[in-house]
This record gives C-alpha cells, structure tokens and sequence, in this order.
C-alpha cells in the first residue's frame, strides 16, 4: 500500500500521503493553542535550546506550532498567507469543548456539588 | 453508568456504542460513531458543520435558554440513593420531555415566522431604495403617477346617523 510509484501520470498520487496523514496530529490542537495564546506573557514557557529541533529551537511560531532554523524564515512564515488565516482564526470565539457539546446537546452546567474547603 | 455525549455531534453515546480518543494531554474525545470520529480527523469544526448541535444552537435554529435544560447535568458528586426520590425522578422525565418537545415546537414555529417577515421587510426596502434602477429619478418628477399617492386617512370622524331602510 502507498510507497513510491513513479512511474503513475498525475503527478499528486505518484507518492503516499500517510506521513502527512500522521503529521497532522503531531501539531497542537487547536484548545491548546489557544490556551497558549491567551496566557499573559510571563507564563509563557520559555524556548529551550534543542538539538534536535530546527534552528536549536529558537524560532518558533506558537499559532502554528512550528519551528524555523533562523529568524528571516520565521519572518517570512509570518508574512504567509497560511499563518495570517491561523492567526485570524485563533483571534475569534474558543474552539469547540466537550463542554459546548453537553450544552449543545441540552444539558446544564456540571453539578461539582458544594465547595468543601473555603479558600 | 454514564451516558456521554459525543464531541463532534452532540448525541448520546450509550455503552458500548462509538469509540474514544485520548490525547496525549489525557484529555478524552468521545465520538457516537465513525461518522463524527472521521470528521473529527478531518480537524473539521463541529460549529461549521450543519447537521451538528453545536452549529443548530449557535445559529439559533434550536432553543438556547429553557428550564428544562437545567435536570439533566453531569455530576460530579455522590448522590445518596433514596427510593422515593428515584421514583419521582421515573415519573417526572416523561412529563419533562413532552414539555420540552412542545417549547421546541413553538420555538421552530416563532422560527419560521420570523423569517417570513424578515424577508418581506427586506424585500420592501430593497424596492424603495432600488426603484431608481428601474425608472429614472427624473421620470419621477415629471410623471407623478409613477408613485404611490398619498393617502390621507381621517382616524376618527363621527358621522350623521342616518338609518337608510336597506334596499333589495
């Protein structure tokens, strides 16, 4: 299944797409994200330097998940069209919640029943 | 046992129905069946798609706010088992979900007749400001026949009473 096949006319299917099926789901999710955004700046985790990472792990873009080797790179994925969509879509309403969904569906708020220690 | 709702559609998964995703950060997904997992690969976002509940209550095609709402929760609490209060719950879910579907008729019928009359408006001012497009402004001012007269009504006027013997 998949794997290499040059030799097909249209030039898409000449290669699988799995790993970009897998890939899609190494990123962030989108609540996470956006969790991320709306923290105040000094919670913010700082970046750690990485080998392993592109560019040690220095130049990273947080509404796509991305890393970049050096900062014309992420400058220039700043300007893309692709990140201005990502940008603009984590500037409107929450992402979707199990909680959205219960409530959706007709149910209340959760019941977590009297607070038991006063803070 | 617990009955969950599904992430993407909203509906009730009962046991041993759908499937459930947990993510690297423990959180869970539960999804009813294929359909809603399937879309929920697609990073599709369950506000866009149409035959959702999500889409339904922020579009305002179903009702938002009832009291109704308000008995079936999640708790997260132990609930002491008492039989008479069991009892009464068993004959009060009928009676609450026959209430419901009567509010959601109404509401769907207010729905849709709001609309009517939205469009009608809408379509009445379009003509008003557009009629330019059809007839010339100055045709207007040279032929007033074009436009609709202004009709005087007097609101209340007493008349003579005068008893005419009706004839055949």
């Amino acid at each position: 299944m998949g794997g290499k096949c040059p030799h097909r006319h249209v030039k898409k299917r000449r290669y699988s797409h799995k790993t970009a099926r897998r890939t899609k789901f190494l990123n962030m999710g989108d609540d996470l994200v956006y969790a991320q955004l709306n923290k105040p700046d000094e919670e913010r985790i700082p970046l750690p330097v990485d080998e392993d990472l592109p560019g040690m792990g220095q130049y990273y873009c947080l509404h796509c998940d991305r890393y970049f080797s050096n900062v014309a790179v992420r400058d220039e994925h700043f300007k893309s069209k692709r990140h201005k969509k990502r940008a603009k879509q984590m500037m409107g309403p929450a992402p979707h919640t199990q909680l959205d969904a219960d409530l959706a569906a007709g149910m209340g708020m959760p019941d977590n029943g009297p607070k038991l220690m006063s803070m | 046992m617990r009955l969950e709702k599904c992430w993407f559609c909203s509906s009730t998964v009962y046991p041993g129905h759908g499937i459930q995703f947990v993510r690297n950060d423990a959180k869970i997904f539960r999804f009813c069946r294929s359909k809603c997992h399937k879309n929920f690969k697609m990073k599709r976002n369950p506000r866009k798609v149409k035959w959702t509940k999500a889409y339904r209550r922020v579009h305002g095609k179903d009702m938002t706010k009832d009291s109704t709402f308000e008995f079936e929760r999640k708790r997260n609490r132990p609930e002491r088992y008492d039989r008479n209060v069991k009892e009464d719950v068993l004959k009060a879910i009928p009676k609450i979900a026959k209430i419901r579907a009567i509010r959601e008729e109404t509401h769907h019928k207010k729905m849709k007749q709001g609309k009517h009359e939205k469009l009608r408006r809408e379509a009445e001012k379009e003509l008003k400001q557009g009629i330019n497009m059809v007839k010339a402004p100055s045709v207007f001012q040279q032929d007033p026949s074009y436009t609709l007269p202004a009709i005087k009504v007097k609101v209340s006027q007493q008349k003579s009473v005068e008893n005419h013997p009706m004839e055949e």
